[in-house]
């Protein structure tokens, strides 16, 4: 029988034929997709940041964006605990504790190296760390944070004391285990000049190290070899800059990235229906938010018309346009859940038009031109025309200005220009650290023109701020805070509007560590 | 001369330019008559009904403040009609005298405002849009300003070319031999004669112009919150794009038609008004 040929198969092994281009183009594309399955894998985290941490020094730290960088590259003696309540766990420290009001006695674990040959992490490093942020030559923004600390005494080769003149309640919840708990290795900082000014820090002693920085794009870590702990789950991990949210969001779903907050006005959307193989989770935040009135403004020098504004703003209904009803009304700028919340504002968080135009005919005002200055996004834009409209309603016409982030940081600071004295309203929001300190000092008389907008000057208020930083009592502190609140509040220059919330979207083969604002701790992620 | 051969009649033997003048008319008077138009006030928040999808009450929906979308659409004609029209008769006002000023006056005169021209042309817009937010208020007059800063020279280097074409005119020449002056020759014989690519230049521009109040607005360094623009209706759109398509659309469709409308109708103009481009479209 004559043998039939298969018409699939030439008998010329090198034809190409269209089935073998068929094949090969299909071995071809599984190839492209090999990469792609290691990444899935989870050996790369890819977290999205919304401000760059730009430099590796802390002495030079501005805010959060450091923090996270720091929290893979350096360590601290005691470092947050990831979870709903606020504690600290030890980092670098084999034993921390208050020995008195104004003495904290430290012992290091053993054998924690610093990388790429600096040796082991001694108290020299702890008391190096702490003192050239105290040291004035420095200049460094994170003085305040360590408040009354004076200096730290070396009682050996791994342990010491940290000296304070005065007892200072925030340094378990501030200073140890935040920015300016971070400590840097005295051999390589004085090796580099007393500055860490290098495009990659000379050392490093967290899970991960530095291994590139791309300006505007993102920073690049990598597993630290050298590490004294436990070895870290990622292999790599990238801190990518991403201003816009929708952006992130669009990002995360599209596979280019593994976690990212995500904005208000998405998180209703998301509780309905989240992307595939995607988790939301929510957290009460600490920012706070507020409409601030300057009190040196002549318009708003009587104080019924600054009370008639605060009545005139129905909260809920701003915080619903604004975040898309997805926050809760706040009560003041204690978030629940720290010492010195209030449980209710002395103003119904609905305000009361009546009442608002009793107080503006007892003032004499029948109508008022007023300027509300806000930052240029979508939540503030909104919240500010629907406390336009609610004004309007009893005939307060206000104007709204919207400014870029550069613009609308500096309205308020002396140093910055004449703008402060145009300020009449504004819209603003603060970010906050764990301690009821950190808020209230922004508000003091000092602070007049820097970052007290309001010009807000009240002596019972600044006596209680410095006395409540002393107070180890929880319970006196507690109340001297609602006390500060209810004097902010009363002096009509404050609405309080909103904590707002963190939500945070991530893959599902990730499990992510937060704080318990929603925060996270990059060093603490773990795989599925 | 019959209707046929004029400048109207021959526009409206050009489907495409009957096209393009429909759309700018439907515009311009649902502009003019916003007010009566609109079915609702444009500012009247309703918080409970944010994000409405179109109805029989609200065509276009509602927006992130439960504001109507098509009664913000309609105002926002408005906007971009005023900053369009003024803009343009702006910089085309200061472009036109510049650029006749270079053509017609001396070699130093010419050097220096062509200078000014390319100068101010170096600019891209919404960098110099940017700037001068930060320095100006917010605001309809910024948006002016800014899209008079950028387009001036481009009318400007437009007469200024038709004008030195001109001045060799045997007719010119004559004029000049009978002892008139220049403000004369320039008012009486140079200008009639360069209003025609004059007017092509400025029905092309009129959409750009639109576009760039819509993108500043966008940009949010454009019209202050809550004033109605087509640029902040698509901003709201970007902003609230996962949660409705309808802002988004309602403030596109309008830029696309009078982006549409215009480039019909000066594309047509051309067409009428420079004989010897007649059919190379």
């Amino acid at each position: 029988m004559k043998p039939t040929k298969n018409p699939c198969h030439s008998s010329d092994a090198t034809a190409i034929t269209r089935r073998r281009f068929l094949q090969g183009t299909a071995g071809l594309g599984a190839m492209t997709l090999l990469p792609m399955q290691v990444w899935a894998s989870g050996n790369t985290l890819r977290i999205r940041t919304y401000t760059e941490p730009d430099n590796f020094d802390p002495v030079d730290a501005s805010g959060f964006g450091e923090e996270m960088l720091y929290g893979c590259i350096y360590r601290k003696l005691i470092q947050y605990v990831p979870g709903e309540q606020w504690g600290y766990d030890l980092d670098l420290a084999e034993k921390i504790e208050q020995r008195t009001p104004t003495e904290i006695a430290f012992t290091l674990k053993k054998r924690q190296m610093w990388s790429d040959g600096y040796g082991e992490i001694t108290s020299e490093d702890i008391k190096f760390s702490f003192e050239r942020i105290l040291d004035p030559a420095m200049k460094s923004s994170l003085t305040q944070d360590l408040g009354s600390l004076t200096h730290v005494e070396i009682t050996g080769t791994h342990s010491g004391v940290l000296h304070l003149d005065r007892p200072f309640s925030p340094i378990w919840g501030i200073a140890l285990p935040y920015l300016a708990g971070t400590i840097v290795c005295k051999k390589a900082v004085e090796a580099v000049g007393g500055r860490i000014t290098t495009a990659i820090p000379p050392t490093v002693s967290g899970p991960y190290r530095v291994r590139e920085l791309r300006t505007g794009d993102r920073w690049i870590l990598e597993r630290n070899p050298e590490y004294s702990g436990p070895q870290a789950d990622f292999e790599r991990v990238d801190i990518v800059h991403i201003d816009d949210a929708l952006t992130a969001e669009i990002g995360l779903e599209a596979g280019n990235l593994e976690f990212t907050r995500v904005s208000p006005g998405s998180v209703l959307r998301l509780r309905r229906q989240k992307p595939a193989g995607t988790m939301l989770t929510e957290h009460p935040s600490l920012y706070y938010a507020w409409l601030g009135m300057n009190l040196d403004s002549p318009k708003l020098s009587d104080i019924r018309v600054r009370q008639a504004i605060q009545y005139a703003i129905d909260v809920p209904s701003t915080l619903t346009a604004a975040y898309s009803g997805s926050v809760e009304s706040s009560t003041g700028i204690i978030a629940p859940g720290l010492v010195g919340h209030r449980n209710n504002t002395l103003i119904p968080p609905e305000g009361d038009l009546e009442i608002a135009r009793l107080l503006l005919d007892q003032a004499g005002v029948s109508t008022l031109n007023l300027r509300l200055d806000v930052l240029n996004t979508s939540v503030w834009t909104s919240a500010a025309q629907v406390i336009q409209a609610t004004a309007g309603a009893i005939g307060i016409n206000i104007e709204i200005h919207a400014h870029e982030s550069g613009s609308f940081w500096s309205l308020g600071k002396e140093s910055d220009g004449d703008r402060w004295k145009n300020l009449e309203l504004v819209l603003n929001r603060f970010s906050m650290a764990p301690d009821p300190y950190y808020a209230t000092s922004w508000f003091t008389t000092e602070q007049v023109g820097i970052w007290n907008w309001e010009r807000f000057s009240n002596k019972e208020f600044d006596q209680l701020h410095q006395d409540a930083l002393a107070e180890t009592d929880n319970t006196k502190r507690h109340e001297m805070y609602v006390r500060m609140q209810n004097l902010m509040e009363e002096s009509g220059a404050y609405r309080f509007l909103t904590h707002e919330s963190t939500a945070n979207l991530y893959v599902s083969n990730v499990v992510p560590a937060t704080r318990p604002d929603g925060l996270p701790l990059i060093q603490l992620f773990r795989k599925a | 001369m019959s209707f046929r051969y004029t400048l109207a009649g021959r526009l409206l033997r050009d489907p495409l330019a009957v096209l393009g003048l429909s759309i700018i008319v439907l515009l311009v008077l649902s502009a003019l008559f916003a007010d009566h138009l609109s079915p609702h006030a444009y500012a009247e928040l309703n918080i409970a009904n944010r994000f409405a999808s179109p109805s029989l009450e609200h065509w276009l929906g509602t927006d992130n403040l439960g504001r109507d979308t098509l009664s913000r659409v309609l105002q926002g004609g408005r906007i971009a009609l005023l900053v369009g029209i003024l803009s343009v008769v702006i910089a085309g006002g200061i472009g036109l005298l510049l650029g006749t000023l270079a053509g017609f006056g001396p070699r130093w005169l010419d050097n220096t405002i062509l200078f000014l021209f390319d100068t101010m042309r170096a600019y891209p817009t919404i960098i110099l849009a940017l700037a001068l937010a930060t320095l100006m208020p917010r605001g309809l007059s910024t948006v002016i300003i800014v899209v008079v800063l950028t387009s001036f020279s481009e009318y400007g280097r437009v007469a200024r070319t038709q004008t030195q074409s001109l001045r060799e005119h045997e007719f010119i020449a004559a004029e000049r031999a009978l002892g008139a002056s220049s403000i004369r020759i320039i008012l009486r014989h140079i200008l009639p004669n360069i209003l025609g690519p004059f007017f092509i230049l400025v029905a092309i521009n009129l959409p750009v112009v639109i576009t760039i109040e819509a993108g500043m607005s966008f940009l949010g360094v454009g019209v202050p919150p809550g004033t109605p623009s087509w640029g902040s209706t698509l901003k709201d759109g970007f902003d609230h794009i996962r949660t409705t398509p309808w802002l988004i659309l309602g403030g596109g469709i309008p830029l696309i038609l009078v982006t549409i409308g215009f480039t019909f109708l000066g594309e047509a103009l051309r067409d009428v008004l420079d004989p010897k481009l007649r059919g190379e479209r």
